[in-house]
């Protein structure tokens, strides 16, 4: 493209820009019918409508406290939860909500003993199984590992743990939050619910020209080049800039456990009283990393992989970051047919 | 005349050299976040960041006191007795399931006294020992396999919120 022909289209690329920026709050994410199955305080429990079970084993879906799950069915053609229906599985989803300060006295254990518990519990009622598949993403694979490892015989037969957590030892995160420099205990105390933008600030800041030029670059530099980027960019900025509140107590404890103290991989983390031992997994595992995942670095992953006595374990390590491995637009075409393979080949009586 | 055609414009040549620059600056912030010095600062900031909210806070809730008014911790204590109340709810309720669950495999013929190797009814661990023994009672009616359930969902128990 020419000078002449760059300046002439930068006023209209400008305007383009700009409404993909302002109207990014209108954009349609999550889109996919579901219905309620089961609530618990902020807990949703989702089944999505489907016209074609093959798979008996149902799959429950579980995310991070931070950021909402709408990840999984981003956009119509673009959905994690669209791809798994039309593949014939049974899909749940287990949605944290928006915690507030009320929540606040909710912990790890909260949410991994009562809540994603009684979310299983009513899963298997639901589809009417003694089976079920959990698929976690981020700390939401955590919680499932912490889960499995504490409920071995509670029916669930295959565990999917998506760029997880769970030696944290050697991330930036341990850098910045694992010191003395950094008081959990007064931030926890002075919010309860520790503001969803100030997590989402300190992840962007971890990148910070990526996240604050590169992007804006890049979406201007389309405009220019005439791509047609509307929907692929304003689903996923929404869903980034949709932060619901980490709630207090077990945003102390993740800190403190994970960050500070690295329990999970050293079998130091007890919840209710209970010891989390990850040895004590038995289901089928399959572990993905993502290579250039910065918040997750499959560093503090693949630990996991020798503390396990699974006798079928998977570990896929691919190129992307840490949603894009699973929410960009090569995922649909790569990791989603390899994940649904897996799962397939493990989700029949 | 050819190479000419094939040679980058000034536009093009710019917005390398931007790339480039933009590639080398992303590179220097994030050997700078990943500083000790930067944790540190990060750290401060935050402590700052929270002792100003809740100064504020608190001075905003005291001037509402004053006023004989509802500030947010009197609707945070509110809302935590409701969510202590639903945790009492919803283990209620899968006990009553649990007992239904037992009453369900009576009817079916099993003995009520479960065997060695099921627990007792209790918490949430009986209705997986129920179904394990065949006697599935879903609280509500299961969904075919086939889908039919798009037209008619299982309710939910309590409204969503």
């Amino acid at each position: 493209m020419s000078t002449a022909q760059t300046l002439a289209r930068l006023p209209r690329a400008t305007v383009e820009f700009a409404n993909l920026i302002l109207t990014t709050p209108d954009a349609t994410i999550g889109a996919t019918p579901r219905d309620v199955v089961w609530t618990h305080r902020q807990t949703t429990l989702y089944r999505y409508r489907s016209t074609r079970r093959e798979h008996p084993i149902p799959l429950l879906l579980v995310f991070a406290l931070i950021n909402r799950p709408e990840v999984f069915d981003l956009r119509p053609g673009n959905s994690f939860v669209e791809y798994l229906l039309g593949e014939g599985y049974d899909v749940y989803l287990v949605d944290w909500g928006v915690p507030d300060e009320a929540d606040s006295d909710m912990g790890l254990a909260a949410f991994v003993c009562d809540e994603l518990h009684w979310a299983i519990r009513e899963t298997l009622r639901s589809a009417g199984r003694d089976e079920v598949s959990l698929v976690g993403w981020c700390i939401g694979g955590t919680l499932c590992a912490m889960y499995c490892a504490l409920y071995p015989d509670s029916g669930v037969r295959n565990a999917v743990l998506l760029t997880t957590p769970i030696d944290p030892s050697s991330s930036l995160y341990t850098r910045w939050v694992g010191s003395d420099d950094f008081d959990v205990d007064l931030i926890a105390d002075s919010y309860e619910s520790i503001p969803g933008s100030g997590v989402d600030w300190a992840n962007k800041l971890m990148k910070p020209v990526t996240n604050y030029v590169t992007t804006y670059r890049r979406l201007l530099q389309g405009a220019l080049d005439g791509k047609d980027q509307r929907i692929a960019y304003q689903s996923m900025a929404k869903w980034v800039a949709d932060n619901p509140p980490f709630p207090g107590r077990a945003y102390r404890e993740w800190i403190t456990w994970m960050y500070k103290e690295n329990r999970l991989v050293s079998g130091r983390l007890s919840l209710r009283g209970r010891r989390v031992d990850l040895g004590k997994i038995e289901q089928n595992l399959l572990v993905v990393t993502a290579g250039a995942d910065h918040i997750a670095p499959p560093d503090g992953t693949v630990p996991l992989l020798s503390l396990v006595a699974s006798q079928d374990v998977t570990h896929l390590d691919r190129p992307g970051g840490h949603i894009g491995l699973m929410a960009g637009s090569k995922a649909k075409h790569e990791i989603w047919p390899e994940l649904a393979r897996w799962l397939g080949e493990r989700s029949d009586l | 005349m050819a190479a000419d055609r094939d040679a980058p414009s000034p536009a093009e040549q710019v917005g390398r050299l931007y790339e480039q620059a933009e590639s080398e600056a992303a590179k220097a912030t994030e050997r700078l976040v990943g500083s000790g010095g930067f944790a540190s600062l990060l750290g401060q900031l935050a402590e700052n960041t929270a002792a100003l909210t809740k100064l504020s806070g608190d001075g905003l809730d005291l001037m509402l006191r004053n006023l004989r008014l509802a500030g947010r911790r009197d609707i945070i204590r509110l809302s935590r007795q409701l969510a202590r109340t639903e945790d009492k709810l919803e283990r209620v309720l899968q006990e009553v399931e649990a007992v239904r669950d037992r009453l369900d495999r009576e009817a079916d013929g099993h003995p009520l006294v479960p065997s060695a190797g099921e627990r007792p009814a209790s918490g949430v661990r009986s209705a997986p020992a129920a179904r394990r023994a065949g006697t599935r009672s879903p609280r509500r009616t299961a969904a075919p396999d086939n889908g039919a359930s798009s037209a008619s969902p299982p309710l939910p128990r309590k409204s969503s919120r």
